[in-house]
């Protein structure tokens, strides 16, 4: 007949260190005792289907015996306590899973960028290493507050090494950092102190047009900017190249250091197609430069 | 309709299209008299009886009349007639050109009413009256001192304007922050920067009138075109009184202006004096005998316009 | 971070509000409709709208405010202004600008934030609580729509006052205290 629940082993379905110890125990009930005639000294140890050696096993009395593993990769589940009972048919008293991992480990290299949306969705994306495997179900969380007030924490979608926070403020320093969490234990990352406003990555400049003036050498490049200059202050980058040549030449960055909203290009040839292009940047060089805006064409007058 | 006129001992102020009737003092109707206007005597056809008729009278007709008793020459009757128009509503206009310090009202009238017209102004702000000094120069205006600032009562000015022949107004409300708008920008200069064919320095100084720069600072709006061009070139200038020109034409003489505006609150000021200034250029070389020199000279040298690798001539291999 | 720092800080921070309200008031407004987005609009000031922190200060006296005095002032009208705002925030309409208040919400809190970092750089204590009762006690809700229309009206025109107001603040404190100056250390929690 069927043995009903004649033990159980402890911990019940543990997550054990990879590299660790592990120690079962296997109770028999009382009941089992009295008319099952079932004794600890009876028990068979299995994994899986492999019985684990005699020699791991140790009877603590004569309801419970404990199985002990010195390192747990070998492990497997599932971790059964058997007998033989009535003319030697092997019963299962009890079973449990084990899992086998890795606590987490610190979270590195963190950084963040605020990709600038449109003139008002400021989104702040943080990555970071998220480390070993760890084998379990590790929890990852970005959390980020200002000196007296917390935030609450982005959690990432389907991935384990980057969140994005919807909206950020700039001009109060941001304290953030990754936190990482599985059963077997929690890391943090460093925690990086900035300011929001040091990291954007705007948008380039849009609507661009190019005029030609009275002078065939001479093009001039009109601009919007995307970026208040309540938020920040800009300076460009202007690339140009003769439309059927792939080689870009460049305004020198100093000439187009400060904030501006157009730039008279010099020196080129009378009666020429030009292609240009121009990205921007934070004044101070501080933060990322934005992605090269549109094309645009432009044609110089004859000589 | 013939209206009565008004009159004070001297002076008479009669609308322009008015009919005028003028009675020669005490004199009867039917008294002969001489009437005369600025000492021409005026004929009989503008005469009904002793009594003086002008219609539909225009400006010219305004003057001395006078009129004498028949034989005797005695004068009779004598006034000043003044032709002339009740004003129209008067153009007032606020401003703070010294914010934070006050504000003035200066006002004009859209057309003149050829006759003496006099002003009063009040200025309300919120439930207390303030006190508007008259400047003595320039006339139509006075100032009021800031007692508070950071106000969000509006302020409400009334100029009534009164003549002889009728009364006007006009009332503005405004908030604090929208009438500052400083004067322009002084002392503007451009320089060429030397060795620098497209570079110009232009500096400025906020205007005098503008009390506390450190506390109340400026930002500046900058627009430079070269004279062969219409279109002018803008720049926003959030601190600082100079900026560097950076794209200036080789060689091509620049007009400059510079506006100002309260970092914050307010409007942009009129654009300032303008300036000219022309980019820096390379002294040429004396035309002397050795000119086969010169000719090697500047085989090797770039043209002018180019300043350095990649800017301007692809051949420059300027790959970026 | 150095008051100097800090303050510079604060300062851009007040300039980035003015900026977001200058847009979102207008937007507010006409999410309000007419007559409060005619640009004449002067509604009296009734008994709710008297109790919002004023801006509007004595001319020598805003001079002679020391810095104490000058910071704790603003942060107390800016403790108050952000819960009436909060007030405004939750029955907004359109999702976008349910949005944009949250953000501008979240910038004022900043900036209540940075203005108490600056305060304690500098070594002095935060106000106690803000001046004068809170916003919702003693004064019964706007009876009507329209009277509840004309607070928000008067909350948004007194926070674009105080915003110029702190802009001229911040800008002479940063004067005063260049970004060199060595500032007490901040509690051993903030950073």
């Amino acid at each position: 007949g069927l043995v009903q629940s004649c033990g159980h082993i402890i911990p019940e379905s543990p997550v054990l260190a990879l590299g660790s110890n592990f120690t079962a125990l296997c109770i028999l009930n009382e009941s089992c005792l009295d008319f099952g005639n079932i004794y600890a000294s009876q028990i068979i140890w299995k994994m899986k289907n492999k019985v684990v050696p005699k020699e791991q096993y140790r009877e603590i009395n004569i309801t419970v015996s404990s199985v002990t593993f010195n390192d747990t990769s070998s492990l497997a589940s599932p971790l059964t306590c058997n007998v033989l009972a009535d003319g030697q048919i092997e019963q299962n008293i009890y079973g449990i899973s084990v899992t086998v991992g890795l606590p987490p480990e610190k979270p590195e290299n963190l950084s963040c960028i605020v990709y600038q949306l449109s003139n008002l969705r400021y989104p702040m994306n943080c990555t970071w290493n998220p480390g070993r495997h760890t084998f379990l179900d590790t929890h990852f969380r970005l959390k980020y507050r200002w000196s007296r007030e917390s935030f609450p924490d982005c959690i990432p979608k389907s991935v384990n090494n980057s969140c994005t926070i919807s909206d950020v403020q700039f001009f109060v320093n941001l304290e953030v950092w990754v936190e990482a969490a599985n059963a077997l234990g929690k890391a943090e990352s460093d925690r990086l102190v900035f300011d929001p406003i040091e990291i954007v990555k705007p948008l380039p400049p849009h609507n661009l047009s190019v005029n030609s003036g009275i002078l065939p050498t001479v093009l001039k490049l009109s601009w919007e900017n995307r970026i208040s200059a309540a938020v920040m202050k800009l300076k460009f980058n202007i690339r140009y190249r003769i439309s059927s040549d792939t080689n870009w030449m460049q305004v020198p960055p100093e000439d187009t250091a400060s904030p501006r909203t157009s730039f008279s290009i010099q020196g080129l040839r009378p009666y020429t197609e030009y292609v240009f292009s121009i990205r921007c940047m934070k004044e101070d060089g501080v933060g990322f430069w934005s992605d090269w805006s549109e094309e645009k064409v432009g044609v110089t007058t004859e000589d | 309709a013939q209206r009565h006129s008004q009159q004070d001992s001297h002076i008479q102020y009669e609308r322009v299209g008015a009919d005028v009737t003028m009675k020669c003092g005490s004199m009867d109707w039917d008294a002969a008299v001489t009437w005369t206007a600025n000492g021409t005597d005026i004929d009989d056809s503008h005469l009904n009886g002793s009594y003086l008729i002008l219609k539909n009278v225009d400006l010219t007709q305004s003057g001395q009349y006078s009129c004498y008793e028949g034989s005797s020459w005695h004068l009779k009757y004598q006034t000043n007639l003044r032709v002339g128009v009740p004003p129209k509503e008067p153009v007032l206009m606020c401003r703070s050109n010294n914010y934070p310090k006050g504000f003035y009202c200066s006002w004009h009238l859209p057309s003149p009413t050829y006759i003496p017209n006099s002003f009063n102004i009040s200025v309300i702000h919120g439930t207390r009256e303030m006190v508007c000094e008259k400047d003595i120069f320039p006339k139509n205006r006075c100032h009021i001192r800031y007692l508070q600032l950071f106000s969000t009562v509006k302020y409400k000015v009334t100029l009534t304007v009164t003549n002889a022949l009728g009364k006007n107004s006009t009332t503005l409300t405004f908030d604090e922050f929208a009438i500052v708008k400083p004067d322009p920008p002084e002392s503007v200069v451009a320089k060429p920067v030397p060795n620098n064919p497209r570079r110009l320095e232009v500096s400025w100084q906020n205007p005098s009138s503008w009390p506390d720069p450190e506390s109340f600072p400026l930002k500046f709006f900058l627009r430079y075109r070269p004279l062969i061009l219409d279109q002018w070139q803008h720049v926003e200038l959030s601190d600082g009184t100079s900026h560097t020109i950076t794209d200036a034409y080789a060689g091509k003489e620049y007009i400059i202006q510079v506006a100002a505006k309260d970092n914050d609150i307010g409007t942009w000021s009129d654009w300032s004096v303008a300036v000219h200034a022309t980019p820096w250029t390379e002294e040429p070389k004396h035309l002397t005998t050795e000119i086969q020199i010169i000719g090697e000279t500047l085989t090797q040298h770039k043209p002018l316009a180019l300043r350095g690798p990649g800017y301007g001539d692809p051949s420059a291999g300027g790959v970026w | 971070l150095g008051a100097g720092q800090s303050i510079q800080k604060t300062y851009d921070l007040t300039r980035y509000l003015e900026h977001q309200l200058r847009t979102l008031a207008g937007t507010y407004l006409n999410y309000l409709g007419p007559p409060f987005n005619e640009p004449d609009f002067n509604p009296p000031r009734l008994a709710r709208a008297e109790r919002l922190p004023s801006a509007t200060v004595d001319l020598d006296l805003w001079r002679g405010l020391t810095d104490n005095a000058r910071l704790a002032a603003n942060y107390r009208a800016y403790s108050r202004l952000l819960k009436y705002l909060r007030g405004l925030d939750s029955q907004v309409g359109t999702v976008e600008l349910r949005h944009r208040l949250g953000h501008f919400c979240s910038s004022l809190q900043g900036l209540v934030l940075s203005i108490a970092g600056v305060m304690s750089s500098l070594g002095y204590p935060l106000p106690a609580g803000p001046a004068g009762p809170p916003p919702s006690s003693g004064t019964p809700a706007a009876p009507n729509d329209f009277l509840k229309k004309m607070d928000d009206f008067w909350l948004l025109k007194e926070l674009q006052t105080w915003l110029w107001r702190s802009a001229k603040d911040f800008n002479r404190l940063k004067k005063k205290v260049p970004p060199a100056v060595v500032t007490l250390r901040i509690e051993a929690r903030g950073f």
